[in-house]
């Protein structure tokens, strides 16, 4: 490597350090002139970080408007940095000498980021509507998955994508009438401590999906057949799988479909009116009940929409949906709560991040064991320079 | 009035999701069973109290039954697969041994615990079993990092465990003489891959493993004997259960120049179906280049759903090929396939076997009490299910120097194959049976992809 372990122990150290005195005084310096200090003390954080005294210096004299490409800016020049350090750390890693590696890797990732993207929408849905984390998402998601397998078993000839309406109605119905049913009284002022009742009853329809399922199915796994019964194919430097990508379509297709409907439609913008206000919607002619039987309805269908995608790619057990909901938990906050965008982005990021640290990770042993803990370690960054997460609004 | 509805309604659901929590089963009747038991246990706790300082239980002479405390893991994150698998075939040697006469005059009683395959619960169920429910025996389990637990709360409480499927070598290793295995030990399966693996002229290999005690402990065996077979080993790969996509990690092998000669599995449960799909689907393995030995749950019918292209990958079997059957196996393979349309796993038809030991050593002992029930156990020697049945090195007989610490009341003959499929669909009875010579049934070590023997 040639650099004397002192030098890389500087090096290492004095980004951070430039970094804290960026983020601690760059606000101060654009307080003290009368300026608005939003987003100063990420740009100085990162500025200081990137170049220490070298940029932090002329900011601090200059004070130009912070505007959202200073803050790009700066965090790609941060990643830059990052990427060349770790460069020098392991000249002889994959993510450094081989390009078509880390674009299939960047391609593996985006594909499952939409297909997590899909399952994360629905989550977020059901919050900004009903101000309700559903701790049964997950197996929602898996019984969307078992909805399509049994159907297939019916329909043995057709694709499996035939299955992925019929999950979503299953999922649709039985969502709208779980919430009609348990968390309608919440809504109606009958519950006393009702953010602790919505999430003990979210919780245990959890539980009792997942092991009224494990009864009625059996504990060994299942899988429907492919969309496409062909392995893997290679599109210029890449080797891609045809079962994931039509997942992935699908994924975007549904989220599309989603905004369309929410930007659009009447019905979406009753959901837009409650999640904004509850009383001025109702006042309008927009009725809230409704709105949320329905949001729930909906976050719950593209649940089963996500499970009846993914069947053909993934095996399939009663406890699937633990994982998958866990890690939905993780992009709607890093997303920002009930923003869709955000779960859309969220999905990505997450994908990106594991397929990156799980192929990156000097230690090949230990990559892949750590794939979730990337994600949340992404997750913890963001929700420091932003707690309302990357499209959240205050409250 | 609604509310009143609606709140019988939630209560109706609490107690469902109570029931189904409690017992994780299909097997309806089992979970009243388990609800009856504990109306006795309760009451023979107080017994124990009075008369008994210790938590030995009660001698037979006072006992209704003779009760044996079965583990294993019916929820997740454990492989509920291996659980319930091993507690139908320990169910049905109970019925079995009863309808024999039972043990000592009296019926045989299965009390099973779900571990969750989760060390901290392996122990607290095991405590529970044996100082609540008073079992004379415990038996069963299917993850080592749990029987690890398990062997401890045993020998602390001095009650003999019998392990039906903990391939981990640290389980007899410790030479507590209350522990006893009847599964293979993680070496005497690495050796037999070892071995099989430089026959057929393999140089390099990758080994993939799940981040668990079985998995590390695989990873260290399998990498002793392969490169004493003269195999280079890269760094294995270790994966946490439960997670579906290894697209990524997988690249990491492709992206090898040259790629290994073989791949090896050492991933349990349905989490091994996703890795073996994947590799089949990015063409990584089995290939002409690079074989493929998948865990041996390929054994399953469940293999073909999630690897409908899985000709051609080899696994290792542990016990004997179906065509090697005897009238025990065959009783538990056509009582297993009727009830899951499926061949018996290894683990189950060892389950099957560990409730005949224990009644065995009983009988033989003539009395529950744990040090002359670990010296029947010792002089165990049975026909059963998967073999002859008895263990070389024992407190008469204890393991000499040259002689790996884990054979300690270790079961000595397990059968370890290798098999193949060489066509979609084969069930494990048509797969050929490469490993060693003496049992193979198509005269080849290797069936190259693209071929058929």
């Amino acid at each position: 490597m040639g650099l004397h372990p002192t030098v890389i122990v500087w090096g290492l150290l004095a980004g951070p350090i430039w970094g804290l005195i960026g983020a601690w005084g760059l606000p101060r310096v654009y307080r003290q002139k009368g300026l608005g200090a939003s987003g100063a003390g990420t740009v100085g954080a990162l500025a200081g970080f990137v170049a220490g005294p070298l940029l932090l210096a002329p900011l601090w004299y200059f004070t130009p408007e912070l505007t959202r490409r200073w803050s790009v800016g700066v965090a790609a020049l941060a990643a830059l940095e990052l990427y060349t350090l770790f460069a020098i750390l392991y000249p002889d890693n994959l993510c450094v000498t081989n390009r078509d590696y880390v674009l299939n890797q960047v391609a593996s990732g985006l594909t499952i980021g939409f297909i997590y993207a899909l399952m994360a929408v629905g989550l977020t849905l059901i919050y900004s509507v009903q101000g309700v984390i559903s701790f049964a998402h997950g197996q929602f998601y898996m019984v969307g998955g078992y909805v399509s397998y049994y159907l297939l078993q019916l329909l043995t000839d057709f694709n499996p994508i035939i299955g992925v309406p019929v999950a979503g109605l299953a999922t649709l119905i039985i969502g709208m009438a779980f919430e009609r049913t348990f968390l309608r009284p919440m809504h109606l002022g009958q519950i006393e401590r009702a953010g602790e009742y919505a999430i003990l009853v979210t919780f245990g329809f959890g539980f009792f999906l997942e092991y009224t399922t494990l009864a009625a199915v059996g504990p060994f796994s299942q899988k429907t057949g492919p969309f496409i019964n062909a392995g893997s194919f290679v599109l210029g430097p890449l080797r891609l799988l045809p079962n994931r990508l039509v997942a992935a379509a699908v994924g975007i297709g549904l989220i599309l479909a989603l905004l369309y409907l929410i930007r659009y439609t009447w019905l979406g913008k009753g959901l837009r009116a409650v999640s904004q206000d509850k009383q001025a919607a109702a006042v309008s002619g927009v009725n809230p009940l409704t709105m949320n039987t329905l949001a729930f309805g909906i976050g719950t269908m593209l649940a089963g929409m996500s499970g009846a995608t993914l069947i053909p790619v993934f095996t399939w057990v009663p406890w699937v949906g633990a994982t998958a909901a866990v890690r939905s938990f993780v992009i709607i906050v890093l997303g920002g709560l009930g923003a869709i965008p955000g779960a859309l982005f969220g999905g990505l990021i997450i994908g990106l991040v594991q397929a990156l640290g799980a192929g990156c990770y000097p230690d090949p042993s230990k990559g892949a064991a750590y794939k979730e803990a990337f994600g949340l370690v992404i997750f913890a960054l963001v929700l420091l320079w932003r707690p309302t997460g990357l499209f959240g609004r205050e409250q | 009035m609604r509310q009143k509805i609606q709140l019988f309604v939630l209560l109706i659901a609490v107690l469902t999701i109570t029931v189904a929590c409690s017992q994780p089963t299909p097997q309806v009747v089992e979970k009243e069973k388990i609800v009856e038991q504990t109306v006795v246990v309760e009451k023979e706790v107080e017994v124990e109290k009075e008369v008994v300082v210790t938590a030995t239980p009660a001698p037979a002479g006072e006992a209704a039954t003779i009760r044996i405390g079965g583990l294993g893991p019916l929820s997740a994150p454990g492989t509920v697969v291996g659980g319930i698998a091993m507690q139908f075939a320990m169910n049905l040697a109970v019925q079995d041994i009863n309808e024999a006469g039972g043990v000592l005059g009296k019926p045989m009683e299965l009390i099973f615990a779900d571990t969750e395959g989760l060390p901290e619960r392996g122990t607290s169920v095991a405590e529970r079993l044996i100082q609540e429910n008073g079992v004379v025996a415990l038996a069963g389990e299917y993850h080592s990092a749990v029987g690890r637990t398990i062997a401890e709360v045993a020998h602390e409480e001095h009650i003999p465990v019998l392990f039906s499927e903990t391939w981990g070598d640290f389980i007899t290793e410790t030479g507590y003489p209350e522990v006893f295995r009847i599964a293979p030990a993680s070496t005497m399966v690495s050796k037999v891959t070892a071995e099989w693996l430089a026959a057929i002229d393999v140089e390099t290999a990758v080994i993939i493993a799940e981040n668990t005690d079985f998995g590390i402990g695989a990873v260290e065996s399998d990498t002793k004997f392969m490169e004493e077979a003269g195999i280079t080993v890269a760094e294995p790969i270790f994966v946490e259960l439960g997670t579906q996509d290894f697209q990524p990690i997988l690249a990491r092998i492709q992206a090898m120049d040259p790629l290994p000669d073989a791949i090896r599995m050492n991933v349990t449960g349905e989490n091994s179906y996703n890795v073996e799909r994947q590799m089949t689907d990015l063409g990584l393995a089995p290939t002409e280049e690079t074989v493929g030995i998948a865990n041996q749950v390929a054994i399953q019918s469940e293999f073909w759903e999630s690897v409908p292209n899985g000709e051609h990958w080899t696994f290792t079997l542990v016990g004997l090929p179906p065509s090697l059957y005897n009238e025990t196996t065959e009783r538990v393979a056509t009582a297993y396939r009727g009830q899951f349309d499926t061949q018996p796993p290894s683990y189950a038809l060892e389950a099957y076997d560990t409730m005949w030991i224990l009644a065995d050593a009983i009988e033989r002992a003539g009395t529950t009490e744990p040090d002359a029930l670990i010296k029947a156990i010792e002089e165990t020697d049975i026909d059963l299910a998967q073999g002859r049945y008895y263990f070389e090195y024992t407190s008469d007989n204890p393991v000499p120097d040259d002689v790996p610490a884990f054979m300690w009341h270790q079961w000595p003959d397990p059968a370890v194959l290798m098999l193949q499929y060489f066509e979609k669909n084969q069930g494990p009875a048509d797969a050929a049976v490469i490993w060693p010579p003496t049992y193979q049934t198509h005269g080849t070590s290797y069936i190259t992809p693209g071929t058929t023997p």
